[in-house]
């Protein structure tokens, strides 16, 4: 809630709520939406809402008349870009009509920016409509029906989603008692994979592996299937603090077959833009380059992007924010008795004790939106997203509210929780 | 002196709030940015002219989209548009406003990041290895690109004299094909096959090869103002072998905002998003989406507006080449495609110098045959003294 920020929109307008500006660009509850849809309607789902927009997941809980929604469901950055962003785009305006080859500055500056931002070369560089492009892409170019995909459970589903769509193998490795990816597991099943999907820090688990841990991965899935892609999504490399941690992209510019995919959905708060990018060797990234769709940016997320970069101040804003919430959260978890797993993202991995979906719906009832199911943990973990701290005070006296010991039914501070939402104890719910 | 970059920084930062809204309704759509910035550029020095040129290359609309348009985006940024969630239903709001404004139900119509990803899915769905993609040569190459790029057969058949879509030999090539792209107006050559004829040519290429589907580009449709003029969307709609595709690239104004879909069959639609639905909006960017659905329920007047005003520039820059000998193809589209009578090459990189952009090669006529966008009335005016200067003289008689 920076004064910058209030100063642009009031300038955009006057009477606006602080909230509106940075909803829309950052598209709050894009992710945790799309995946509901997904997981409700399989193939049905996404394309822009064939089925205009009627159907949703049975995941989402419906919220009370009235009740303002805090929507901490989705790991995006809640205060949106910045206002070098918003500024960006409203200076477009005027290039609406424009191809994005035609525009000032055009898409070619956008992988230029990027690729001085990351320091290397612009053929380095794939630019995807959100990194999503770049996962689809790296399905459809690496593996086949002979070529399976190397993923984890649970992580990031959307390359397992196209995998399957298409009909190819995918081998789920389920993650480590500590919710960490499980690089060994993963090694065993690697020969003759098409392609591996790293989530590093890992959506949902929230945990991440250290750089020598990921550069001896590479290095041994190289020597056993020097064949085998590996994608490296730092989809949340911006909010990690843990200093074991560093980009891939300097192991992937030097290794053969392996990439790293980042997005503007995160941290820089522009989801609802769709800009993602992959990183990695020529080699490794032409086949993504050749599948690329062309003039897959808009004008204004071109302009954003731009802008976004040149903004880092507002990065490590966020950055800060973010550990100061979830530091705050994590503590209120762990004073409940639920165990959170060691988060490195904009969000946390924790252990209720109960379904996903007996606190979720609890939770929604007085506003809180919190995370899908996410299988195989859906009967004991949920994910939580930050969201402003302000948000997050609410939020947390609300999970105190629904995780408090043997609370009896309709008790003082239930707004609206009727009985049997709440849980009879912590971790004495039932577990997969 | 105002620069163009300085005004989108003093548009930036200092008055933001009057950009969408209150600035163009002001100024109005026919005076639009680009026109109003014209004085100032006109002004500078050459080499900032070089930077900012007339853009005659890319068949976009010169004035952008209308205001309802902007000033959806800008409240997508304001109290009224931006609830919690609302991205949520953003793209199906459009479908719904595309399916209620062509008449059809949502289950016909898929969003895609322009018409590109339209074309690409359609080629990647409805050919293979085994089954070509037939298409006029010239054409728009984004299928014949990707289909080449996919190791799918393509089978090109050439136009007519006049630069007509050639309905029998594309019918014979049709036999065993996986997909026909259709064009129609057809980029570059700017022309257009009648609603009769083409209904003609689309029931018969569906009977002497039952298994090819047909793609019916409707990309310049607004633009055509030949009377025998329909959409194919109700024959798509029926038959599963005819999809169409649209886009609001080019009459719509929104070209920088990447938005088209495509119209059919229930059935043929559903295999056209299995493949490249990704998962949730994909690709699919959330201003294009309001900006779309703005576009749709904005006055109808402004296709109608868009499309004389283009038949003006239409009219004054086809009578131009052919009072010189040179002459342009019966364009029924928003650019033109003529005859210079020497390599486009060599025009175009000299009309560049005086900062008018004209389009790339088009074999198997680049050795003869420019296409060129139509920008405003003012920019043509200007550009055709750029062509006068670059192509030399008219003959004395024809100045009558």
């Amino acid at each position: 809630m920076s004064v910058t920020r209030r100063g642009f929109l009031s300038l955009v307008s006057p009477r606006d709520r602080s909230s509106s500006v940075i909803d829309v660009i950052a598209a709050r509850g894009h992710e945790a939406y799309w995946a509901e849809q997904a997981a409700g309607q399989g193939t049905q789902a996404g394309q822009g809402g064939r089925a205009g927009g009627a159907g949703r997941g049975g995941n989402r809980p419906a919220l009370p008349e009235g009740v303002e929604a805090i929507r901490i469901s989705s790991n995006e950055n809640p205060l949106g870009p910045g206002k070098a962003v918003l500024d960006a785009i409203v200076g477009k305006f005027p290039e609406a009509g424009r191809y994005p080859f035609n525009s000032t500055p055009s898409e070619t500056k956008l992988a230029e920016t990027i690729a001085a931002f990351n320091k290397v070369k612009v053929e380095n560089i794939v630019v995807g409509g959100g990194s999503q492009e770049i996962l689809k892409s790296a399905i459809r170019a690496f593996t086949s029906p002979f070529r399976p995909l190397v993923t984890a459970a649970p992580t990031f589903e959307n390359c397992t989603q196209i995998a399957r769509r298409m009909g190819h193998p995918v081998y789920e490795v389920k993650v480590d008692s500590a919710g960490r990816l499980d690089l060994e597991g993963m090694i065993a099943v690697v020969r003759g994979a098409g392609l591996v999907f790293l989530n590093n820090p890992n959506n949902p688990t929230a945990t991440v592996h250290s750089i020598k841990a990921v550069t001896d991965f590479v290095e041994r899935v190289r020597r056993i299937s020097p064949d085998t892609v590996i994608l490296i999504d730092e989809a949340y490399h911006d909010y990690v603090t843990d200093p074991e941690y560093q980009t891939a992209i300097p192991l992937a510019m030097s290794a053969s077959n392996v990439f790293v995919a980042r997005t503007f959905s995160k941290a820089y708060g522009m989801a609802g833009m769709r800009i993602g990018y992959a990183v990695g060797a020529t080699d490794s990234v032409k086949p993504l380059a050749r599948l690329k769709m062309p003039y897959n940016i808009s004008v204004f997320g071109i302009t954003a992007a731009i802008a976004a970069l040149g903004d880092q101040p507002h990065i490590a804003a966020e950055r800060a924010r973010n550990t100061e919430v979830r530091a705050m959260t994590v503590k209120t978890f762990e004073e409940l008795g639920c165990k959170p797993t060691a988060s490195q993202g904009n969000f946390i991995f924790v252990d209720i004790g109960q379904p996903a979906r007996v606190f979720r719906d609890a939770c929604a009832k007085s506003g809180v939106m919190v995370g899908r199911d996410f299988p195989p943990f859906e009967n004991s973990h949920v994910r939580i997203s930050m969201g402003t701290m302000e948000e997050m005070k609410k939020a947390n006296a609300v999970f105190r509210e629904v995780l408090r010991p043997s609370a009896p039914a309709g008790g003082g501070g239930s707004r609206g929780g009727g009985g049997g939402v709440q849980p009879g104890g912590l971790g004495r719910g039932s577990r997969s | 002196m105002v620069t163009r970059r300085k005004f989108v920084t003093s548009v930036g930062i200092g008055a933001a709030g009057a950009v969408a809204g209150s600035w163009v309704a002001a100024r109005g759509r026919e005076d639009s940015i680009w026109s109003m910035l014209e004085p100032e550029l006109s002004a500078q020095t050459p080499a900032a002219t070089a930077a900012a040129p007339i853009i005659l290359s890319s068949n976009e609309n010169p004035f952008g989209p209308g205001k309802a348009v902007l000033d959806a985006v800008q409240a997508a940024f304001g109290p009224s548009g931006a609830q919690p969630g609302r991205y949520s239903n953003a793209s199906g709001a459009l479908v719904e406003a595309l399916a209620k404004h062509h008449g059809v139900q949502p289950a016909n119509i898929t969003l895609g990041c322009g018409s590109t990803q339209i074309l690409r899915t359609a080629t990647h769905v409805f050919t293979s290895r085994t089954k070509a993609l037939v298409g006029t040569i010239p054409t728009y190459e984004e299928c014949a690109g990707y289909a080449d790029m996919m190791g799918h057969p393509v089978r090109p058949v050439p136009l007519d004299a006049e630069f007509n879509a050639d309905l029998d030999r594309i019918a014979d090539a049709a036999r065993g094909a996986g997909l026909i792209f259709f064009c129609n107006p057809n980029n570059p050559v700017a022309t257009y096959v009648g609603a009769r004829a083409t209904r003609d040519f689309l029931s018969r290429v569906t009977r002497i090869s039952p298994e090819t589907t047909i793609l019916v580009d409707e990309a310049y449709f607004d633009y055509v103002t030949n009377p025998d003029h329909a959409t194919h969307i109700p024959l798509a709609i029926e038959d599963p072998r005819i999809v169409v595709a649209r886009t609001f690239s080019k009459a719509y104004g929104m070209a920088g905002l990447r938005m088209g879909y495509a119209v059919g069959h229930a059935d043929t639609i559903r295999k056209m998003a299995d493949w490249d639905s990704g998962s949730g909006t994909s690709s699919l960017n959330l201003l294009a989406m309001v900006a779309g659905t703005a576009a749709l329920t904005q006055d109808p007047g402004f296709i109608k507006a868009e499309r004389e005003r283009n038949l003006a520039v239409r009219q004054f820059a086809m009578q131009w080449f052919s009072s010189r000998g040179m002459k342009p193809t019966d364009s029924q589209a928003n650019f033109m495609f003529v005859n210079i009578g020497r390599p486009v090459k060599a025009f175009r990189d000299a009309c560049a110098l005086k900062g008018v952009r004209v389009a790339r090669d088009f074999p198997p006529f680049e050795n003869t045959h420019c296409r060129i966008s139509f920008g405003t009335m003012e920019e043509m005016k200007k550009a055709v003294t750029v062509f006068g200067e670059v192509l030399g003289k008219p003959a004395a008689t024809s100045a009558a």
